[in-house]
């Protein structure tokens, strides 16, 4: 089972971080529009199309990696003092409840969306190049697909949290500046007080 | 008994509050507070309305610049860039009454405004800056509110995501919004330099001078320092920010030179290394799925909202309170001021700023300035007990005999200055609107 949890958060995360690297295309594509546009008056006719495909393939991809790294921000102030068994009761009947409805929803809905762009060849309305838009469009079955994957190895972690007291392990990733430092500080106290206590004894 | 669906509404508004103090993820709250109620008031209708907003956000124009000003903050987080700067800036500012203080805010606000991370800004100024002024005698209140305060400033001083986002939800204009922004931002930074030099200048024991910069500077030292550390960030802020309210470029347009830009610089600082890119690219991701995912819930959840109605029974709720514009507007950031209590400052820009929206129209309040309001306002929710996240960023880096009382003590002054700036902004409206009105009349 354990395998089986960190198989799902390795495909999330794999796909996010590989469509993370839309941020380095989305930079270096419009700069370089930008670029054209001021040296040689020569905009390219792609950019605009580009910048929203990669910006939209980009945060939508990312939402089960989000998801998988505890990263979806929450109004926390009660729930961070919360005991973990009652952390995990709210959590896994909430993703049951709300975030599976809300995403099979997403699903549902979003193959026949993409499927009637794909039919009549959709394109963009913004560039004279008509960028097609129909596979823009799949990513959202997509992302809802990946969302509910996610989901339930989110319900498992949950189950495992009410039977044991403690959250399962993460896979380890990059964190934010602030966590990365404050974990740090919290370190070297924990060590600088065993050494005091280990001196005093 | 048979519920209208406006009371359908509220009770809609009302859950979603209790269910997010129950600490679930607010995106997925909404879009399934969206559906819930959707499916109540129109039918299989909401699920079509749940996708063509998702497709909506993914394509939206303004919302592009979001991952690429996360993309800029993350770059210069890494760059290696802030001891030094703060080094030239203290050595330029060594005469100034309570130098080192008003080195820590400059330096906080040039680099706060490039990150625009809050957590970062206070804990990287809380391992150099804070530890400095201890060692020099600071005052620890002063020195603490100093870091907390000013690792804020970066939220407000554009370019800021914080006001796409808000550009975003109302469509007021982000270059619009931009140009507001600039002196209200800067007038915040200079109140709050102004305020530690008059301390200083009162009371010298508070911030006394740090020994190493007894002996004099050369002059071409000074120059050096803030050429090679300075101004390459400050100039690569206001190139950005000059591209956007010149209107030489769109904001994703000069987000995206700007994230270039941030490169450049951090391989010319010689720590542009593979791992810390990656790892500005995956954070980039997660922070703009876990904003994008907000919008998809909220604009779903607001056009339910509205759909049935609920809109207008704050309407006649607030029309029933006979309040003057003032009155109200008083009421508005009041709210949004405990707001910041229990959410954070995307939530309440994504979530909350849409139903004051329609009563701004109401109440003849500008939504340009009442955004520059609530971008001052937001200030404080980092700042005010109970949840004051700067505080409890420092507090968490901070040498044990620092206690949180004495952070919370020590930025309080910086609130009231928060309060003063929102005040001036709001009787002297041109100090947001006469930059905007001067570009774009």
């Amino acid at each position: 089972m354990e395998q089986f949890l960190l198989f799902i958060d390795r495909l999330s995360a794999g796909v996010g971080k590989a469509f993370g690297w839309c941020i380095v295309i989305m930079t270096l594509g419009t700069s370089y529009d930008v670029f054209m546009r001021y040296l040689f008056r020569a905009p390219t006719d792609w950019a605009f199309d580009m910048s929203y495909f990669m910006y939209g393939a980009l945060f939508m991809m990312a939402g089960a990696y989000t998801l998988s790294r505890n990263g979806h921000v929450r109004g926390d102030v009660l729930y961070r003092l919360a005991p973990y068994r009652v952390q995990a009761g709210i959590d896994l009947v909430l993703y049951l409840i709300f975030l599976t409805p809300g995403f099979t929803a997403l699903l549902i809905y979003g193959i026949p969306y993409a499927q009637q762009s794909w039919h009549m060849h959709e394109v963009s309305i913004y560039a004279p190049t008509g960028a097609p838009v129909y596979p823009h469009k799949t990513l959202i079955p997509i992302a809802a697909a990946l969302m509910l994957f996610q989901c339930f190895a989110e319900v498992v972690r949950c189950v495992i949290c009410l039977r044991d007291g403690v959250w399962p392990q993460r896979l380890h990733d990059v964190e934010e500046m602030e966590s990365a430092i404050l974990a740090e500080a919290e370190d070297r106290r924990r060590i600088e007080e065993e050494l005091h206590v280990g001196a005093g004894k | 008994m048979m519920l209208t669906n406006p009371e359908i509404g509220m009770i809609q508004l009302a859950s979603f509050i209790v269910i997010v103090l129950l600490g679930f993820p607010i995106a997925f709250t909404l879009v399934a507070m969206g559906v819930f109620f959707g499916y109540y008031a129109m039918g299989d209708r909401v699920f079509n309305l749940l996708v063509t907003n998702t497709y909506d956000v993914m394509s939206n124009d303004t919302l592009t610049a979001v991952p690429l000003f996360l993309f800029m903050g993350y770059v210069v987080e890494r760059a290696n860039i802030l001891d030094r700067l703060f080094y030239s800036i203290q050595m330029a500012a060594r005469r100034v009454p309570g130098a080192l203080a008003v080195a820590t805010l400059i330096t906080c606000a040039l680099f706060a405004t490039a990150t625009g991370i809050v957590g970062a800004v206070v804990t990287l100024m809380g391992l150099l800056a804070f530890p400095a002024m201890l060692r020099a005698g600071y005052d620890t209140k002063l020195a603490a509110g100093v870091v907390c305060a000013g690792g804020c400033l970066g939220i407000m001083i554009p370019p800021s995501v914080l006001l796409i986002l808000y550009g975003a939800t109302t469509s007021v204009s982000v270059v619009q919004l931009y140009s507001a922004a600039f002196l209200p931002g800067f007038m915040l930074a200079g109140l709050y330099i102004a305020y530690v030099v008059v301390r200083a200048i009162i009371d010298p024991s508070l911030a006394p001078k740090p020994k190493e910069f007894d002996k004099p500077i050369p002059f071409r030292d000074v120059s050096v320092a803030l050429l090679t550390s300075f101004f390459p960030l400050a100039v690569l802020i206001l190139s950005v920010l000059g591209a956007i309210i010149l209107g030489l470029a769109t904001p994703s347009e000069a987000a995206a030179v700007g994230a270039l830009g941030s490169v450049i610089l951090a391989a010319a600082y010689r720590s542009l290394t593979f791992q810390r890119l990656k790892e500005a690219v995956y954070l980039t991701a997660r922070a703009s799925a876990m904003v994008c995912y907000l919008f998809i819930g909220s604009w779903t959840f607001s056009s339910v909202f509205s759909y049935l109605g609920g809109h207008e029974v704050i309407e006649h709720w607030v029309d029933s309170m006979h309040l003057s514009a003032t009155m109200f507007l008083i009421l508005a950031q009041f709210i949004i001021f405990l707001l910041g209590w229990p959410l954070e400052w995307t939530e309440i820009i994504i979530i909350f700023v849409p139903i004051f929206l329609p009563l701004l129209k109401h109440f003849h309040i500008d939504p340009l300035l009442f955004g520059i309001l609530v971008a001052l306002n937001i200030q404080t929710s980092f700042n005010t007990p109970p949840m004051a996240m700067a505080a409890y960023y420092l507090k968490g880096v901070a040498p044990p005999h620092v206690k949180l009382t004495e952070i919370f003590a020590g930025a309080l002054p910086f609130v009231f200055m928060v309060f003063l700036s929102m005040a001036l902004v709001y009787v002297f409206p041109g100090i947001a609107l006469w930059l905007p009105h001067q570009f774009y009349r």
